[in-house]
């Protein structure tokens, strides 16, 4: 027997109900979940907290790849034609500012959560500045130098369509730095 | 199933096969097997709060930290999509050996992370989720097939997922010996190998 708070109880009683199962088990369900979870390492609130990220990613037209396949890929098409890659990051970076714009909102937050989501694993931080300055970083030594520079554009190109111009954009190998502006 | 108690409690029947788990797990938390219990119960109704069930969401996570753990990343479908076709005729066959090596990869990691009787139930989720797929089917046994299905999927995309695919399956036990593959859509059929 575990002595719950009646209002616990009544809650986990009105979600048997609408699992159309008794609270014998509703609770046997959900207490062999979570010990599924202990059994795989998993941390059960972490899980729920981030429940929705394949969701949004795809929502957010994102995929999931090998990440050094794909950086053999991006510099391959970078090598034979920059502008045209550079030209393709910079539409994609219009494309999400756009989305993130017009979902309402905040989108710099949104998008800069975004950012933040895809760039997993790097040193990403996105500081307001002095007035309406807004400095993005990321930092990762496993991106190519082809990749550094593309990212930066699709960074920049974003921003801009939220109102924010370029002061200063420095990338290189695996570090990308860019002041923005308001204007 | 509930029995109304003096200040405001009541009493819940956790399920008698469950105590010893619960007592473990909450021992090793170093918290009790109440508080766990009840810790648990307050994720639940969270999730169903969400929208989710505790059960598909610690899926979801996993699935993530799988990827993770494997050096996935998270890009826009469109960018590799376009360079994947763009490359195409000067890179057809380097991609294959490279999706093909990622798929082989991928397999024994899986089989390290998960087990073998596991991988194959996983896999059908993993392909649909991280190959953006609208159907996929794997059927085990000593004969296995792989069908899966992706509307918008693109030729050089269906390509890359046969290598990927043929790798994978051959870092499991898996032998290809047909395929039948056109724009969005293969039929793979393997062979498991013979130990010994």
């Amino acid at each position: 027997m575990l002595a719950a708070e009646e209002d616990l109880a009544n809650r986990v009683a009105q979600l048997a109900e609408k699992r159309g199962l008794t609270v014998y088990q509703t609770v046997n369900d959900i207490l062999e979940q979570a010990l599924r979870a202990e059994g795989q390492g998993l941390n059960l609130k972490e899980a729920l907290d981030r429940r929705g990220d394949m969701e949004r990613a795809h929502e957010m037209g994102l995929t999931f790849t090998v990440e050094h396949l794909y950086y053999q890929v991006v510099d391959a098409a970078y090598g034979r034609d920059k502008e045209k890659v550079r030209d393709l990051w910079r539409d994609m970076g219009f494309w999400y500012g756009k989305y993130f714009k017009g979902k309402g909102g905040e989108p710099v937050k949104d998008l800069t959560d975004a950012l933040a989501f895809m760039t997993h694993g790097s040193q990403f931080t996105a500081e307001k500045g002095k007035g309406d300055e807004l400095t993005v970083s990321c930092i990762n030594e496993r991106y190519t130098r082809g990749y550094t520079e593309v990212f930066a554009t699709f960074i920049e190109a974003a921003f801009q369509v939220l109102g924010y111009s370029t002061v200063e954009n420095e990338a290189s190998r695996g570090i990308i730095r860019i002041r923005l502006a308001r204007r | 199933m509930t029995k109304k108690q003096p200040e405001d409690t009541k009493l819940l029947v956790l399920p008698g096969v469950l105590v010893d788990r619960l007592k473990e797990t909450s021992n090793k938390r170093g918290t009790s097997l109440s508080g766990y219990a009840i810790e648990v119960l307050e994720e639940a109704l969270r999730a169903e709060k969400l929208g989710a069930t505790l059960g598909d969401a610690v899926d979801a996570y996993r699935m993530r930290e799988i990827h993770r753990g494997a050096g996935a990343m998270v890009v826009p479908r469109s960018s590799l999509g376009e360079l994947v076709k763009d490359l195409k005729k000067s890179h057809a066959e380097d991609f294959g050996k490279l999706w093909e090596a990622a798929g082989r990869w991928y397999g024994r990691y899986l089989l390290g992370k998960l087990g073998v009787e596991e991988v194959l139930p996983f896999l059908r989720q993993d392909l649909l989720t991280s190959w953006n797929l609208d159907d996929v089917e794997i059927t085990d046994g000593d004969e296995a097939t792989l069908r899966f299905t992706g509307f918008m999927m693109s030729e050089e995309f269906t390509d890359l997922l046969v290598n990927y695919a043929h790798g994978l399956m051959e870092s499991l036990g898996y032998r290809e010996v047909e395929r039948d593959s056109l724009r969005g859509m293969a039929t793979i059929k393997y062979m498991r190998v013979k130990k010994g």
